[in-house]
């Protein structure tokens, strides 16, 4: 094995991949099994050793040996029949038809997919201290032209693994994060009062219209709260107009992503020609950019104020940071901004799908009723601490992300020469991790086109599910970092909502589908009614 | 391949140069902020009588036997006593990852305490799980521990070593 991988690496590099490898490969097998059963015809040890029928086995192949559609098809199904809203469901296709490993290519981007959990295991578990998820060029293209530091989500490397030093040791620990939970459950106060208060607004006083635009001020203000140490009132009547115009910049980031994503792909000479691209992509980060530097700025005046009149400081995540200069200033901007970016459209769309299937499915609500009742009783508010009693709302988090992952799929691009499922795969090959493939893989999860929390719930602590299928938040050092608190947001705002209303569907509702808008999006509009329970 | 060595390198410091308990700040309970507070308790000198003994089996079947203190976790042992267990650790203890994963006997399985919701989703992603295994960085030492058993499990690049050597 050892023997054929050098050689096979060996062929790569000085033939590249060509098929005259191919073509020497055969020869040199052809070589092999006479030399093997000719034994003595001065071959090298190393040869002598392998016996013929392994290396009929595991011959690794190369890239072009690896199925996959073709650059014309994918050109077409992607620019001409706007695959990038069916990017999921492209990616289930393509695993059907080409199997757990297959290769594609975007223009010059070659990228290798993976749809199997135990190779998505195989690439997590050996990855090195500072994994790299893509060409993130244009985000520091941008952040150049500004000024701006890069943050965790658009930083490589040393920096980006200081930075993730420093703050996952404040928001990653669950213990940590729960120390959340009161200010978490202000912000669901205002969700429930903002339900109340929509539904008044509707003929059959019970209905919510569009429920991810709620979510979505529910979520930004839940991270504003964490991250920025204050209330933006986004669930208020009266949105505020800087409120109003972050959210106007998120949206022109995703509005336009598909344009914006590809801006740095756009050669830089054709941007005097097609200048529109890359003006929005530079735009929306302006705007994101700037409700930061407000907020951060804000805090730090704060505190400067407080300790010049020789007050105690005190504060959560911000203070922290501004106050233990473990970061500078200009990290701090990139890093609330690029949080904030992540931590708002993320739950907003989990939360949408979690009540929506709740609605599809009553009976399993009426389970986590019953379990909320018996853990907490009609009255009583759910905290962090609580969590633990309700499995049957982490198995609804669990069981939602992995009907619909809302990042369908994640990058790497590998830091070492590989084999991966038979194939090599040179350092430096983008690698495409299919989340949306493997959680909807039947091998992976029994019936899974069948919503069903039992999956999810443990008989007793040795009771484990094996399972990279589904892992919504990624898996390793550069998982997501907001995971723990989103998971409060989460279950702290499902267990109060299903504690309080029935949720069922709206009769303006139809079958909502999934459509990728850089994540994985209800296709239309969910409209539910919230009815009051007693 | 440069980078990659010095940021193995870099880890570790960054993880001792930094002060553990910083919910303190988080939690908003009035701690002092301009002087963070050193908590990290290996650099603090504490009578013998709160050392515990470990027994670490490295991945080559090796027994190493080291101190800690009481309330450090076998991951902060670790750390501490400078062990070289190749990719352990990773996430420095934010249940993120599974690399801390350790083994144990049944006797002392029992005596670990209670295992979170948290840290069994890790574990499910765990290389070699078995049903005695726990995360190092959940396991707080205590009296009751010493002379513990602690057996590094075979990473994923152990197994693929040994194959490509008897191939």
């Amino acid at each position: 094995m050892a023997v054929l991988y050098n050689f096979t690496s060996a062929c790569m590099k000085n033939f590249g991949g060509s098929s005259f490898n191919r073509q020497l490969f055969c020869v040199f097998r052809t070589f092999h099994k006479s030399a093997a059963s000719g034994d003595v015809l001065g071959i090298s040890e190393e040869r002598a050793i392998t016996p013929p029928d392994v290396a009929e086995e595991t011959r690794v192949k190369s890239l072009r040996e690896m199925p996959g559609p073709s650059t014309l098809a994918n050109l077409i199904e992607f620019f001409w029949r706007d695959g990038f809203s069916r990017i999921h469901e492209i990616q289930l296709e393509h695993s059907k038809k080409y199997g757990k490993i297959f290769k594609s290519r975007f223009g010059p981007q070659l990228v290798v997919s993976i749809a199997d959990r135990d190779l998505l295991a195989q690439v997590l578990r050996t990855e090195s201290i500072a994994p790299q998820r893509g060409n993130m060029d244009s985000w520091k293209e941008y952040r150049d032209l500004r000024g701006r530091s890069t943050g965790l989500i658009s930083a490589e490397g040393e920096d980006w693994l200081r930075m993730r030093s420093v703050l996952r040791q404040l928001i990653m620990r669950p213990r940590d994060v729960a120390a959340f939970s009161d200010d978490v459950n202000e912000v669901v106060d205002d969700l429930v009062k903002r339900i109340c208060v929509l539904r008044t607004q509707q003929s059959d006083g019970a209905t919510v219209l569009n429920v991810n635009d709620l979510f979505f001020k529910y979520a930004m203000e839940a991270v504003a709260a964490i991250l920025y140490e204050c209330r933006l009132g986004c669930l208020e009547s009266e949105v505020p107009q800087e409120t109003q115009d972050y959210i106007a910049a998120l949206h022109l980031m995703f509005s336009s992503f598909k344009t914006t994503m590809y801006a740095g792909a756009i050669p830089k000479w054709l941007r005097s020609i097609i200048p529109k691209p890359w003006e929005e992509f530079c735009d929306s980060w302006d705007g994101l950019f700037k409700f930061s530097l407000v907020h951060v700025d804000k805090r730090f005046a704060e505190i400067k104020a407080q300790l010049e009149q020789g007050e105690e400081v005190r504060g959560g995540l911000l203070t922290h940071l501004l106050v233990t200069k473990q970061m500078t200033l200009e990290e701090i901007y990139a890093n609330a901004t690029e949080m904030l970016l992540a931590g708002v459209d993320t739950t907003s769309f989990t939360l949408s799908w979690a009540t929506y299937l709740l609605a599809l499915h009553p009976h399993v609500q009426e389970q986590i009723f019953t379990e909320i009742m018996t853990t907490l009783g009609p009255g009583r508010v759910v905290t962090a601490n609580d969590v633990q009693h309700l499995p049957l709302i982490r198995a609804l988090v669990k069981e939602t992300l992995r009907f619909f992952p809302v990042l369908p799929a994640n990058g790497r691009i590998t830091q070492d020469d590989l084999v991966l499922g038979g194939y090599f795969i040179p350092k430096g090959t983008q690698l495409a991790m299919c989340h949306y493939s493997t959680s909807l893989d039947d091998e992976n999860f029994p019936e899974a086109l069948d919503f069903r929390l039992d999956r999810w719930v443990r008989k007793d602590t040795t009771d484990h599910v094996d399972n990279f299928g589904s892992i919504p938040f990624g898996y390793g050092i550069r998982s997501c970092i907001g995971r723990r608190i989103a998971e409060l947001e989460m279950h702290l705002s499902l267990t109060r909502l299903i504690q309080k209303f029935h949720i069922g569907l709206s009769p303006v509702t139809d079958d909502v589908k999934a459509k990728t808008h850089g994540l994985l999006c209800p296709g239309a509009p969910i409209n539910l009614q919230f009815i009051d329970r007693e | 391949m440069a980078l990659a060595a010095a940021l193995r390198r870099l880890a570790p410091v960054a993880l001792g140069a930094f002060p553990r308990r910083t919910t303190a700040v988080t939690l908003g309970c009035g701690s002092r902020l301009a002087g963070t507070r050193r908590l990290s308790a290996g650099t603090q000198p504490l009578r013998s009588d709160n050392k515990v003994t470990i027994h670490f089996i490295n991945r080559d079947g090796e027994k190493v036997t080291v101190k800690g203190s009481s309330g450090d976790t076998l991951l902060d042992v670790v750390i501490n006593e400078d062990l070289d267990f190749d990719g352990f650790g990773a996430c420095e203890g934010t249940l993120a990852c599974s690399t801390c994963h350790l083994i144990f006997d049944e006797e002392v399985y029992k005596k670990l305490g209670r295992v979170t919701d948290e840290e069994m989703d890790m574990l499910d992603l765990a290389y070699g799980l078995t049903e005695t295994s726990r995360l190092g960085c959940q396991i707080c030492l205590t009296k009751s521990l010493d002379g513990m058993v602690a057996r590094v499990p075979e990473s994923v690049t152990d197994i693929r070593q040994s194959k490509d050597e008897t191939a």
